[in-house]
């Protein structure tokens, strides 16, 4: 099976700081992929690297192409929204539709108009006059209206009240998804995305800390909550983490024992934003290792 | 290039148009309309000073009387006179345009969605440059076109009122094709003459971190002192071949006839002021065969080059 998005070794560097750190990556079709990390940890070096924006060291194979130096074509399979808005001030509404229909041969201006039906975005308005929401909706409308095999999002809905947020992802999962596409997600709005990832990747430090399917990351992490007289007990166990909530002590644990873990307390899977606490928060650096 | 290319290549050129209409459609048409509301308000408060008319007509009839050759002279001469206006304002539109054409979208972040699209950078630089020295001429020679049909037209009715055959004393002696396709030509191969100092600033434009104008023209003129002083010190002379004064030439020497012609170390010629000045296609291919006009496109290449290779690698901020 060919992978969407295959990895050996990717390095890149800023003078001393390696935001990519050789990393290892294979991404098959059919997936959405939440890559997680603090600020700064690489996640955009990451996402620019496999969207030929940016130069990498190692090996890099997007859809079968080398995006440093077949971004041209590669962006015929591929889609992706940034951080901000990025469509051109200047344009109109009408103008986006038309460049983009004459200059992608996968998108489709019908499937364009009918994602913006509901919307307020009219042909003849100037970008520089929409709401940041009504842009976001422009360019995802663009998006979903073109026939690519990989959606790249970075931080889609920063700055997006949360009907717009809930509805954004609902589109992208209702009208859009499908098992021959990719999605790859980037947030700091994780409790939005867990529940429609099948994947989960954490990046620190230019580094992979975690990678693993969702149903995998359920199995392996469980969290229970002791009373402050087990709380010694929980510890001797070797918990990945451990914090305060109503004067019970909530431990997180990776791979344990279930039978001695249930005999400590109520257990229950951790939310992706636990785990990620768990595993970036800057108290649980030590614990990672002793883990 | 396969047809695909080509529709990608237009439809990116008209991109430049959708985003630059004051300074590619806006600019030349202004100039059209203030040129011939100038010579209107002109005509008008000539009219109030000139009782019925009767030195205007004067001129107009002996004017008609004229030879063939006399009024050619004067008639395309006086039309070509207003087309420079739009010659020296276009480039300087022209050099604008193209230092900030790989920059803004640097700067405003857009790179990111113009970068999402499957057009290659090279496509990318060629559609900018394809917009300066087809696209704008194109606009400016059309403005120019309008402008002299506007002009005549107004002659065409004093010269009714005065009692001359408008034909042959206005249409016939502009003689509207040749001066036309001159024009048209002389665009052309301005283009090319212009080619290494227009794939400079795209250069430029490319890589700047900021004020791209500013480095296109800091980098030669500096460059320029730097050798004049070292010379100096040297060998107490003057540098015999400056890059920044050859660059200032061929801004300034541009192929057009009439264009202000900046000439350093003298020798300045009497121009004697006949047809050969505006109407002739020879002064304008003569351009075609000499060494620098090569050397410069070669020069050219190198710097597109240059420009695609950091288009490449550019993303936002």
């Amino acid at each position: 099976m060919t992978m969407t998005i295959k990895a050996r070794n990717l390095k890149r560097h800023f003078g001393s700081t390696r935001a990519l750190d050789g990393i290892d990556l294979d991404i098959p079709s059919g997936r959405i992929v939440g890559l997680i990390g603090p600020n700064g940890a690489g996640k955009t070096t990451a996402l620019k690297a496999i969207l030929g924006l940016s130069s990498y060291e190692g090996e890099l194979s997007v859809l079968g192409y080398d995006p440093a130096s077949q971004r041209d074509r590669l962006m015929e399979q591929v889609c992706f929204i940034a951080d901000v808005a990025v469509l051109p001030r200047w344009a109109r509404v009408g103008q986006i539709i038309d460049l983009t229909e004459r200059l992608h041969p996968r998108f489709s201006r019908a499937r364009c108009m009918h994602f913006l039906e509901n919307s307020k975005v009219r042909p003849e308005a100037r970008i520089r006059a929409l709401s940041k929401g009504m842009v976001v909706q422009l360019h995802l409308a663009l998006v979903m209206a073109i026939d690519a095999r990989l959606l790249v999002l970075d931080e889609p809905t920063l700055g997006l009240d949360i009907l717009f947020r809930k509805q954004f992802y609902s589109n992208l999962l209702n009208e859009y998804f499908d098992e021959q596409r990719t999605i790859l997600i980037t947030t700091h709005q994780v409790e939005e995305v867990e529940h429609i990832l099948t994947d989960l990747i954490f990046i620190r430090d230019g580094k992979l800390v975690l990678n693993s399917s969702m149903e995998a990351v359920h199995e392996r992490y469980v969290e229970v909550m002791v009373r402050p007289d087990l709380a010694d007990q929980a510890r001797a166990l070797g918990p990945l983490h451990e914090r305060l909530l109503f004067g019970r002590h909530i431990f997180l644990f990776d791979s344990a024992d279930m039978q001695q873990i249930k005999a400590l307390g109520e257990t229950h899977k951790p939310s992706v934003a636990d785990l990620f606490v768990a595993m970036m928060g800057p108290e649980s650096a030590p614990a990672t290792e002793t883990a | 290039m396969n047809n695909r290319s080509l529709t990608t290549l237009a439809t990116l050129v008209r991109r430049e148009l959708w985003e630059s209409p004051i300074a590619f459609k806006w600019a030349p048409l202004g100039i059209g309309a203030l040129i011939v509301l100038f010579v209107t308000v002109s005509l008008i408060i000539g009219g109030r000073v000139d009782a019925e008319l009767a030195f205007t007509s004067d001129v107009l009839r002996q004017l008609a009387e004229q030879p063939m050759e006399q009024r050619r002279l004067l008639v395309s001469g006086f039309l070509f006179s207003f087309a420079t206006i739009f010659f020296q304002i276009m480039l300087l539109i022209i050099l604008f345009y193209l230092s900030g054409s790989l920059f803004d979208d640097r700067k405003d972040r857009s790179i990111l969605f113009w970068k999402s699209l499957p057009v290659s950078d090279g496509m990318t630089v060629i559609s900018k440059l394809a917009s300066a020295c087809l696209l704008v001429p194109g606009m400016f020679l059309l403005a120019i076109v309008l402008t002299h049909i506007l002009l005549l037209l107004i002659a065409s009715g004093y010269g009714l009122l005065a009692g001359v055959n408008p034909f042959t004393t206005f249409w016939l002696p502009a003689s509207l094709p040749r001066l036309w396709s001159v024009m048209l030509l002389g665009l052309v191969v301005q283009a090319l003459w212009l080619m290494p100092i227009y794939a400079w600033l795209l250069f430029c434009s490319s890589w700047a971190p900021r004020l791209p104008i500013l480095i296109a023209i800091a980098i030669p003129a500096g460059l320029a002192i730097a050798q004049h002083a070292w010379t100096l010190i040297s060998s107490f002379t003057l540098p015999g071949f400056n890059l920044g004064l050859i660059m200032l030439k061929r801004l300034g020497s541009s192929v057009l006839p009439m264009s202000a012609n900046i000439e350093f170390g003298g020798n300045l010629q009497t121009i004697e002021f006949s047809e050969d000045l505006f109407l002739n296609y020879g002064t304008v291919f003569s351009y075609l065969t000499r060494p620098e006009m090569w050397i410069g496109l070669v020069i050219a290449a190198a710097l597109l080059f240059g420009a695609i290779w950091f288009r490449r690698r550019a993303t936002d901020g």
